[in-house]
């Protein structure tokens, strides 16, 4: 009898335990994911900062007195390696709508739109202006995974107090489409 | 779910490459030994051994460098240089929103629309596009096809139908081999192998093999593709988000399309759409209608 009881205390410990660890596994698997996902934003982001700029200096050359653009765009830049996760993101978006119109405005400079510096220029940022928008799917998706696992059962009992992440949101503004006034 | 999914037909995958080296391995060693004994019954001592080691040669090679096969047969250049800017980046940024490695980049000098994807794991994966598709599509129409090709490569399709690819190769020359064998010992057997009633049942197992392997492929060819279109068509419109991109994308391509790029029968289910038939001559396709497919990508 007593032995039955201790056989059935160890196999549904053993099982407890087992659940624990395969539960404590993908959590941090999940946790791994997201840092991987912040990292990958990061990278792209830096890429960014370091190309601006280039674009600027470029584009001063030909349209010098468009100061209220340049001043949008070095403060937008600023903003994009520091802070917080979200406001970088913030600071990005900003930089993007900065961009939009800096390229809508270069319309009216046939020398600089013809510039091969200019256009490669417009082609890398936006290259990795959808290269952070792929990344910030892949690390939402990361985090809606994670909130799942840590907020259903029996994944909230393993998560020992972890708090939801928060997803990378896009400001209404900034899926609207740069005005340009001539 | 998605990611469930995604999960399942990894292993699901990983379960199938090693059920077919292991089916596969076991044809060509049955093969290799029926062979070596209607050539000369004394020499199966030898040549079980030998043929141990062939298969097993055969085997790690084709998942080694199976990849390399399918993309020298197709002819596919390493697509370098500021030309294939736009097509690196959009590889790459699907690639991030997949969470896999960057592939490697290639890219076929033909006219048609088409595109594939092989590699042993997404890990060392590579994605190989027409310059006719470079030339025809536009941005999202692209991003459509190589989240489909992404989808492959993180479904770890590509690893078993890679695997497929060389491995049907390998049934189109046995046949051959083994046919001729048939022919040329056939006569010699008889003198000397009057009641040799275990050779005769592997000469007609040999032979049997000879006859159905590709056929059998073909099945697998066709079971595999289906199933596995139709999931990378809707995994790769969750990666892009606009299932009209490769909807508009296969509109073209069953348009443009005359299946004349004549690469070996043995690679065409690798591709998203079939390379040696016309999209629209779909009876012995190894590939699901095309008009179904964009169909179930527009109700997305």
């Amino acid at each position: 009898m007593i032995w039955t009881l201790i056989g059935a205390v160890v196999v549904i410990g053993g099982a407890l335990v087992l659940l624990y660890v395969n539960y404590f596994n993908r959590i941090k698997t999940l946790e791994n994911r997201i840092e991987e996902a912040w990292a990958q934003i990061d990278v792209q982001l830096q890429k960014r900062f370091d190309l601006v700029p280039n674009l600027v200096n470029t584009v001063k050359g030909y349209a010098s007195h468009e100061r209220e653009i340049f001043e949008k765009i070095a403060e937008a830049r600023a903003g994009m390696v520091e802070g917080s996760r979200q406001a970088r993101m913030d600071a990005d978006n900003m930089l993007t709508q900065a961009l939009g119109r800096l390229f809508a405005v270069a319309e009216a400079y046939p020398d600089l739109k013809a510039s091969s510096n200019f256009t490669m220029l417009q082609e890398q940022l936006e290259g990795i202006e959808n290269k952070i928008a792929y990344a910030r799917q892949f690390y939402n998706e990361s985090v809606l995974d994670f909130n799942n696992l840590i907020t259903t059962i029996p994944g909230v009992w393993f998560a020992g107090g972890r708090k939801k992440h928060d997803f990378l949101e896009i400001p209404d503004e900034a899926r609207a489409a740069p005005k340009v006034e001539f | 779910m998605e990611r469930r999914s995604f999960h399942d037909e990894q292993s699901r995958n990983k379960r199938d490459s090693i059920l077919l080296a292991i089916v596969v391995s076991a044809v060509l060693f049955a093969l290799i030994v029926s062979i070596s004994y209607i050539w000369d019954p004394s020499s199966v001592y030898i040549m079980v051994p030998v043929g141990v080691i062939i298969t097993f040669i055969y085997t790690w090679s084709s998942y080694q460098y199976g990849d390399r096969v399918v993309l020298s047969s197709t002819n596919a250049q390493p697509a370098e240089g500021s030309r294939y800017i736009y097509l690196n980046d959009t590889v790459e940024g699907l690639a991030i929103a997949a969470g896999v490695p960057k592939p490697k980049v290639y890219v076929m000098p033909s006219r048609e629309l088409n595109a594939y994807a092989t590699g042993k794991d997404p890990e060392h994966a590579s994605i190989a596009v027409t310059q006719g598709l470079l030339d025809t599509l536009d941005r999202q129409e692209l991003e459509g096809v190589i989240a489909h090709e992404m989808s492959h490569i993180k479904n770890r399709d590509v690893q078993f139908m890679t695997l497929v690819a060389v491995l049907v190769g390998l049934a189109g020359i046995l046949s051959h081999m083994i046919l001729r064998s048939y022919w040329w010992g056939g006569r010699s057997r008889r003198d000397r192998d009057k009641g040799g009633n275990l050779g005769l049942i592997l000469v007609a197992v040999g032979f049997l093999l000879a006859i159905f392997a590709p056929i059998l492929t073909r099945l697998v060819q066709m079971a595999v593709s289906r199933r596995r279109e139709f999931l990378a068509d809707a995994s790769g419109a969750e990666l892009t988000r606009y299932p009209d991109g490769l909807a508009d994308a296969l509109e073209k391509i069953s348009q443009v399309n005359k299946g004349d790029m004549k690469v070996s029968e043995s690679v065409s289910h690798l591709f998203i759409s079939d390379p040696n038939r016309s999209a629209l001559d779909a009876i012995y396709s190894t590939h699901p209608p095309i008009e179904e497919r964009i169909k179930r990508l527009r109700a997305m």
